[in-house]
């Protein structure tokens, strides 16, 4: 009511807020950043387009880590909007898997990814990857408390990725460009052109070929995992043209 | 398409200062939103116009304010007190 008549108005004051509108996803995304780091999980936030080869990626990780007798625990929380495929597939791998059903949301958020953590025996992981639902737009801009974001660009989609859909590679600690044992039959495209697009959106560009295939990249890409979230560790940095330096 | 998703968001914590305030209705709105911050803001006013029927928000007006970089904040409201 109004103070100095009794009239009954209203009034209208303004409130400043200043507060990111992904407030509440901050705070679970710095929540289970907590909790990987209390035991020693290494989450890696894994993005890329539908069939950029995220899950074969996943796969052949598992593999080569097998064949060199290291038996760091992988876990994976897949998001998918309506099917439980990538997980089956990944089990049968030998990956801690479950799927994460988003239904009609395009995007992993933290509380989902904590939720998610309930169904697997996450502490008991080395690396924890959280495969993100396929779409190179909305997941980039939703911090789940990883300790990396690694995007999948296949080298099908198109040399232009990096320059149309900026802010998901901007956010990229690393690109593995997949796929390339397709090359051969894609004489037009360029891996001197896709790094160029990297180079002028990335602010540390890094890139690294692979395929899972073939094989090619993955010890590099097992060697860039095992350094990442372990700022004590030997870190491998990988810089444009796949030049690698561990230090 | 996550535009919805950080318009329900925007709801939760608006709706939040409202109870907080005991106000009786919004009146306006104010978000800024950086060129990087990976949102459009069209679709953003689409989502808020979705979102706001028969909500506190009915008769607010949403305003965009251009931001730096990834900015995507809520700046300010204006709320409608007794």
């Amino acid at each position: 009511m109004c103070d100095s008549c009794g009239c009954g108005d209203t009034h209208v004051v303004p409130v400043d807020v200043h507060q990111r509108l992904l407030a509440a996803n901050d705070r679970v995304a710095a929540h289970n950043r907590e909790h990987f780091a209390d035991h020693q999980v290494v989450a890696i936030n894994l993005m890329g387009s539908p069939g950029a080869g995220k899950t074969a990626i996943l796969e052949a990780t598992a593999a080569a880590l097998a064949a060199m007798d290291d038996n760091a625990g992988l876990g994976v929380l897949a998001g998918d909007l309506a099917t439980d495929n990538d997980a089956i597939r990944l089990r049968a791998a030998g990956i801690i898997a479950e799927t994460i059903t988003t239904g009609s949301a395009c995007h992993l958020d933290a509380e989902m990814v904590h939720r998610g953590l309930h169904g697997i025996p996450w502490r008991e992981l080395d690396y924890l990857f959280i495969e993100n639902v396929g779409n190179l737009v909305c997941p980039a801009i939703y911090d789940l408390g990883q300790a990396a974001n690694v995007v999948a660009l296949s080298v099908a989609e198109g040399e232009d990725k990096p320059l149309k859909y900026p802010t998901m590679f901007r956010k990229a600690d690393l690109v593995l460009l997949t796929k390339v044992d397709l090359l051969p039959a894609l004489p037009d495209v360029s891996i001197g052109r896709i790094e160029q697009n990297l180079i002028a959106v990335m602010p540390k560009p890094a890139m690294l070929p692979i395929s899972a295939r073939t094989g090619e990249g993955v010890e590099q890409w097992i060697r860039w995992l095992r350094g990442a979230g372990h700022p004590r560790a030997a870190r491998c940095v990988i810089g444009p043209s796949a030049t690698e330096a561990c230090l | 398409m996550h535009e919805y998703s950080l318009v329900q968001s925007m709801f939760d914590q608006i709706g939040a200062i409202v109870r907080d305030q005991g106000a009786l209705s919004v009146r306006r709105v104010r978000v800024r939103i950086g060129a990087a911050a990976g949102v459009e803001t069209e679709l953003f006013r689409t989502a808020y116009d979705v979102f706001r029927v028969r909500t506190f928000c009915d008769e607010a007006p949403l305003e965009i304010l251009d931001g730096g970089g990834d900015e995507l904040t809520l700046e300010q409201i204006e709320l409608e007190v007794p």
